[in-house]
């Protein structure tokens, strides 16, 4: 196979790169954007129309956009496609955990979906769909003409498929070589010696696409960082901006010190798995060194995940309530003081490792305190809902579901950060019904809450919004009874991670195996909705869908959405506007 | 969607650079951890190509030969310092990035 093989590869490579070069030389005349020579930015400038050119059309346009929207757009495609992939993993799981015993998929499948499952939520899903979110919608809250490095911010997005396809190749792979490269099964903390003396090579491969997506989170959140502080319109200063963007600014900061960490922890692995270095080798650092690392990224992470999220819930939810969000200020402080807290908790996963106890007593109290800035924020959603003018359209009803599984997935949080407590809980399922309440209970439904707000603007059109009632019920009644469950089996002592269990749990997994498949069905309700309404909804006859202006609520977004929507009306049909009967206006 | 008269709508939105510069990387990045030879080396000569032109059409320099000269050097310097001090499969790593350095010397794609 040797020679022949690398004689294949080096004529496949030369293809590639030949089609690349004649690719190239097709479309290199253009010019994107002037050189920095010629002055920099564009705050404010306008350089008037002469360089005006279409995009080119097709696939194209998608392959070489550096528009903010059209790469929001992007990120929010891959971040779906990724939701559905862990998603569908996890139903896999969940069927197999259905019976005590080994029946559908085999232990070593479980392992396998199980590791996958976690990296693409949090790494494929997670924050690809916060930084669509954060493309689209920072720069035009903020007054920006485009993010301050639209070629980075291209990069970025682009790095995150060949990273998805690291990832999940171990399971074509598999088959292909007939089991000689196999999906990683090291669990999403890849744990040493664990994952160092695995010798399957599909967890290189992993470990590669995990790499590529961190580089691309650490690119995505300077070109954040820099468009937030340099990049605003005029009227935008510290004072009033938005706390969307506040979040992102926040979080930004996160992810650029803690990605850069996992990149390195990554590196260490691939050297003592590949190069044969002693990082986390017994006779080198020892493995719980490699925690340390890693859950001094691990844990800022989960707050990189969670502060946008509810950034977003801080601005959808006063937009819903008729009030101003309460006590703006403290939100915003509240984000800053969980950004700073959260890289002093790290060791809060480890309580049972045996470190000295007067470092874990000291993680515990800023566990602890970390609590605060949270429920300062919790108090806030619930005071600008009080007295308020509720309407309950489905981003309304997303952020009201984010804020309850946000308290459960939180207060459950709490107890874990005591001692006494964590050690008789580590590692059962109460942890995963915990996290399972943040990460899916709150963040993906805050993202809902994102994607149904702004369906109007990035589409034109309205959702169905009986099927967007249904989507809410059904997740909602899914994550609770699945997650309740998993808190309970975690209270009887069921530990986490195994494909088989005792008999004595039976009834408490087939609980939480229907929720996963009410809230899988849910779902499929929200992909139908979104296509069917991108395609064929009634379009929205006004800038303002929500009705913001008459509680003086309008954010940049929406006037920029009405001066689109005039344009367009005036390139189509000479701004005549016409009365569509499906035309829908808010609730 | 459609176009977009909007904000941003003064200058082109639209970079053929961007997603060779990632998969490039990431082409490399399999190549030198795999290690398969021919990858290892398309994917540097992919990636700073793509990184040189980037830099070009953003108007950071003038001259795409300096850059790819200035990379490839970099290149021969990396591999050459790995390929001389190491043996085995590290050995051949070195060498991967040293071919590339010198493929990139002495090849540019025409539109460069």
């Amino acid at each position: 196979m040797a020679e022949v093989g690398q004689i294949a590869l080096t004529v496949v490579m030369g293809g590639i790169l030949f089609a690349v070069a004649t690719f190239l030389t097709r479309i290199e005349d253009w010019r994107s954007y002037r050189p920095l020579a010629s002055g920099g930015g564009y705050v404010g400038e306008r350089t008037g129309r002469t360089h005006h050119e279409e995009k080119p059309a097709g696939i194209v346009r998608w392959l070489t956009t550096v528009d903010h929207k059209d790469i929001g757009m992007l990120y929010g495609v891959y971040g779906l496609v990724a939701f559905a992939f862990g998603g569908v993993a996890v139903l896999l799981m969940r069927a197999e955990l259905a019976v005590p015993e080994e029946a559908f998929i085999g232990a070593n499948f479980y392992n396998s979906l199980l590791t996958t499952h976690g990296i693409t939520m949090l790494f494929l899903f997670g924050t690809p769909i916060i930084a669509a979110f954060g493309n689209y919608f920072v720069p035009l809250l903020i007054g920006a003409d485009d993010m301050a490095f639209p070629r980075i911010n291209a990069i970025a997005f682009w790095l995150l498929p060949p990273a998805a396809i690291l990832i999940w190749a171990g399971f074509p792979l598999a088959t292909l070589t007939g089991g000689e490269v196999e999906p990683a099964q090291t669990a999403w903390t890849m744990y040493t010696p664990l994952s160092a003396e695995q010798a399957n090579p599909g967890v290189d491969l992993m470990l590669l696409g995990l790499h590529l997506s961190g580089v691309s989170a650490t690119m995505g959140a300077i070109n954040f960082i820099a468009t937030i502080f340099t990049e605003r319109g005029e009227e935008v200063d510290w004072a009033n901006l938005d706390i969307f963007s506040w979040t992102m600014l926040t979080q930004s900061g996160l992810i650029l010190f803690a990605f850069p960490l996992l990149g390195s922890v990554l590196v260490m692995l691939l050297l003592d798995r590949n190069f044969g270095t002693t990082f986390f080798t017994v006779e080198g650092g020892g493995a719980v060194l490699y925690q340390h690392l890693f859950w001094f990224f691990g844990h800022p992470e989960v707050y990189i995940l969670v502060l946008p999220p509810m950034g977003l819930v801080s601005l959808i939810l006063p937009r819903f309530s008729g009030r101003k969000l309460f006590g703006f200020k403290f939100v915003v402080y509240s984000t800053l003081a969980i950004g700073v807290l959260s890289f002093g908790v790290w060791a809060h996963h480890m309580f049972s490792v045996g470190m000295d106890p007067r470092i874990r007593a000291s993680f515990m109290a800023v566990s602890l305190a970390i609590a605060i800035p949270s429920a300062v924020k919790v108090f806030n959603w619930i005071t600008t809902m009080w007295n308020g003018r509720l309407r309950l359209t489905a981003p309304m009803l997303f952020c009201i579901g984010f804020v309850q599984n946000f308290i459960i997935g939180g207060v459950t949080g709490v107890f874990l950060a005591s001692i006494p407590v964590d050690l008789v809980l580590h590692d059962t399922y109460y942890v995963v019904g915990h996290f399972h309440f943040i990460v899916m209970g709150a963040i993906a439904v805050a993202g809902f809450a994102g994607i149904y707000y702004w369906f109007p603007l990035y589409t034109g059109r309205m959702y169905q919004k009986t099927l967007a009632k249904i989507h809410f019920w059904l997740t909602m009644i899914g994550s609770n009874v699945t997650f309740i469950a998993m808190l309970v089996l975690g209270y009887g002592g069921m530990p986490r991670r195994y494909a088989t269990y005792l008999p004595q749990f039976a009834a408490l997994h087939v609980v939480a195996t229907v929720g996963a498949f009410v809230m899988a069905f849910g779902q499929l309700v929200f992909v139908y909705n979104l296509v069917v309404s991108w395609l064929e909804g009634p379009r929205v006859e006004s800038g303002d869908p929500w009705n913001l202006e008459e509680d003086g609520m309008l954010t940049h977004e929406w006037t920029w959405f009405e001066r689109k929507r005039e344009t367009d009306l005036a390139l189509t049909d000479g701004g005549e506007r016409v009365e569509d009967p499906r035309t829908s206006k808010d609730e | 969607m459609d176009e977009q008269p909007g904000l941003s709508d003064e200058y082109r939105k639209a970079s053929p650079w961007p997603l060779f510069v990632a998969f490039g990387l990431a082409i490399f990045e399999v190549g030198i951890v795999w290690p398969l030879f021919p990858v290892a080396v398309g994917g540097l000569l992919l990636f700073v190509g793509s990184v040189v032109g980037i830099l070009r059409e953003s108007g950071y320099i003038a001259n795409p030969w300096k850059g790819l000269v200035a990379a490839s050097v970099v290149c021969l310097a990396a591999g050459g310092l790995i390929a001389l001090t190491t043996t085995g499969s590290v050995h051949l790593r070195g060498v991967a990035i040293l071919a590339g350095g010198v493929f990139g010397s002495i090849w540019q794609p025409e539109s460069v």
